[in-house]
């Protein structure tokens, strides 16, 4: 069979550089689009995230990690008698307000305590050994790099949290939280900065690592079931983070805004791309009648039009991956938060063929002219 | 390739018009483009149906091949009634018996001259290799088998107009339907497409159509039929001046 369509498309490859660039930026706007609100909404779930433990045990019904309220400490004894559970530490969240020097006021502040031991499960992948080292210190904190300026302080300097001073003994990257200031510390000292009395000492969640070979969804199935420990539920990690991020988009109208853009770059995107190739079409139309003419039915002539339609957005895809990749890593490099998960990416892809096609569909209209009866004048 | 004497198995003529009318509404006007049309053709003759623009000549080939339909008459195709059949099999009847060579060469920019043979053959569902031989013998009868694998930007007028004939009679039809196939050729390549006509007529036994106001051509049919106002005033028939050993090579070297 001679490949009638992809030779047209190289032959007269400026013809279709229209279509094949608008389908790219579509499917550019698209991915990084998605890929800012799910970089921004993520850092909802830094706790989870920048932790490496498999299951969080925490107040029921939380709808996000920063809702938690104190658990019964006593969870922990039952969490560590699963055969499968080898590591189980608290974590103590509070809001906090911030007093650093009088130029910035009070700045509402989300404290983190954790268990600064090497081997801590609480932000391991966020801070090093050293820095972890450094929070054993009474009143040690630690906070974003980025987060500094807006505190108002530097490496070394002493600040206020709920009326308890507080030292800066360090920065980090990555700790950036969304909506307020992450401050990091030790379990003791956020204990002491905790200004309700009744909550003291009480754990806002538990974390546990379990066994390599453990299946993490029943052991958190198994470990719900248990009485008198006071109300609790048990989460595996990713579902809590994915349950997180998902309550920051519904509940500040992110996603609804996310949606409404993917449609309105879409629309656009196929506007532009079936214009451009009903003109790139259009320029054949008389080879096509004489096709036509020849005998060669209107489906096999739509096929051709279909075919090249899923060359023009396979090539519009690869020019929006390739560049996409490379502004990904420009952004990384400047602290953009930008991120993409494999579902999401597919889904870009496939939204940018599903544009392909259905500006291929439009364009086959254009065949309607190609009558062979209008060659005959 | 069918010798003359496969066409015979339909007795009477192989196209057939009687009576067939037709106009267009522009608006509100209605223009009158044929009024009632009668006529034969026969396998293996060259027919020049000839007169001024907006005679109703265009109109009358796409008639008899089957790209519009009648006001009102009948058309008969191969012993097949035209009208009777819908968009599908006319586009079926089309693929098996006819050819069409247009004025406007029509050839895909992107394919060589061997490739736009190839190109209908292919949806005859014949196997690629009698597909490449049928193209390549095709080439070689218009001469330009030298030129097979160059594009049409690179071909010449004459050239192009010879793949388009190639391509209609590759496919070996009984019909052949040609709209002014010399008006954008020079007198040489012009003649020389005609008697190419006209010798796939009298070689393969092919009833061959051709329109034209083009004067050069009236002594190369063996039958011209003038028409003016949407009838065909006269009816003639004569000897063409064909030189009939004229071999490839001459015609490639016009």
């Amino acid at each position: 069979m001679v490949p009638l369509a992809r030779k047209t498309l190289i032959y007269e490859w400026r013809r279709f550089l229209p279509a094949i660039l608008a389908v790219g930026f579509a499917g550019l706007l698209q991915v990084l689009q998605a890929a800012l609100v799910l970089g921004i909404f993520s850092s909802a779930s830094v706790y989870i995230t920048g932790s490496t433990a498999d299951i969080w045990v925490g107040y029921p019904g939380t709808q996000s990690v920063d809702q938690g309220r104190s658990l019964d400490p006593n969870v922990e004894m039952h969490m560590r008698m699963d055969p499968h559970v080898t590591q189980v530490e608290p974590f103590i969240w509070l809001d906090g307000d911030w007093r650093g020097d009088r130029t910035t006021g009070g700045v509402s502040v989300y404290v983190s305590g954790i268990d600064p031991r090497p081997e801590g499960l609480m932000f391991a992948r966020v801070l090093d050994k050293d820095m972890r080292a450094r929070l054993e210190e009474p009143d040690a904190v630690v906070v974003d790099r980025a987060d500094l300026e807006k505190l108002g302080v530097g490496v070394g300097k002493q600040a206020a949290i709920n009326g308890h001073t507080v030292r800066i003994v360090g920065v980090s990257s990555g700790l950036r939280a969304l909506g307020g200031v992450n401050v990091v510390t030790s379990l003791e000292t956020a204990r002491r900065l905790n200004p309700d009395p009744q909550d003291a000492g009480r754990p806002t969640y538990l974390v546990a690592k379990l066994d390599a070979n453990a299946d993490t969804k029943s052991v958190a199935a198994r470990l719900r079931h248990a009485t008198g420990f006071g109300p609790y539920d048990v989460w595996a990690a990713r579902d809590f983070a994915r349950r997180t991020v998902l309550y920051w988009m519904l509940d500040t109208g992110a996603g609804a805004g996310v949606l409404f853009l993917a449609g309105i770059v879409f629309l656009v995107g196929a506007v532009i791309t079936s214009q451009t190739l009903v003109a790139a079409v259009a320029g054949s139309v008389r080879e096509y009648a004489t096709l036509n003419a020849l005998g060669v039915g209107l489906p096999a002539l739509r096929r051709v039009v279909l075919e090249q339609a899923f060359w023009v957005g396979a090539l519009g895809l690869f020019g929006a991956s390739f560049v996409g990749a490379l502004l990904m890593a420009i952004a990384r490099s400047r602290d953009v938060p930008v991120y993409l998960s494999i579902p999401v990416t597919l889904i870009c892809a496939l939204l940018v063929m599903a544009l392909a096609a259905v500006s291929g569909l439009a364009a086959m209209r254009s065949l309607r002219r190609a009558d062979p009866a209008t060659l005959l004048r | 390739m069918n010798s003359p004497l496969d066409n015979k198995r339909y007795a009477g003529p192989s196209l057939r018009a009687e009576r067939v009318t037709k106009s267009f509404v522009t608006g509100r006007v209605r223009t009158s483009v044929l009024h009632e049309v009668s006529l034969e053709l026969h396998a293996g003759e060259l027919t020049l149906i000839s007169g001024p623009s907006g005679c109703g000549k265009s109109t009358l080939l796409a008639i008899l091949s089957g790209l519009q339909k009648v006001d009102s008459g009948e058309v008969f195709a191969l012993g097949d009634k035209l009208d009777d059949l819908g968009q599908r099999e006319l586009e079926r009847f089309r693929l098996a018996h006819t050819g069409f060579v247009f004025q406007g060469f029509n050839l895909f920019p992107a394919l060589t001259a061997l490739e736009q043979v190839e190109l209908p053959l292919h949806y005859l569902g014949l196997p690629s290799r009698e597909v490449r031989e049928r193209a390549l013998r095709s080439l070689d009868e218009v001469g330009v088998a030298h030129r097979a694998s160059l594009r049409p930007t690179e071909l010449s007028g004459g050239e192009k107009q010879r793949v388009a004939v190639a391509r209609a009679m590759a496919k070996e039809p009984e019909l052949l339907f040609a709209d002014e196939p010399t008006s954008a050729l020079d007198a040489a390549n012009g003649q020389m497409v005609i008697d190419l006509l006209h010798r796939i007529a009298r070689t393969h036994g092919t009833t061959v159509l051709c329109v034209s106001h083009d004067p050069r051509l009236l002594g190369h049919a063996d039958r011209v039929l003038a028409m003016e106002d949407g009838r065909i005033l006269s009816d003639q028939r004569h000897t063409p001046e064909l030189a009939p050993g004229r071999s490839n090579q001459e015609i490639s070297s016009l």
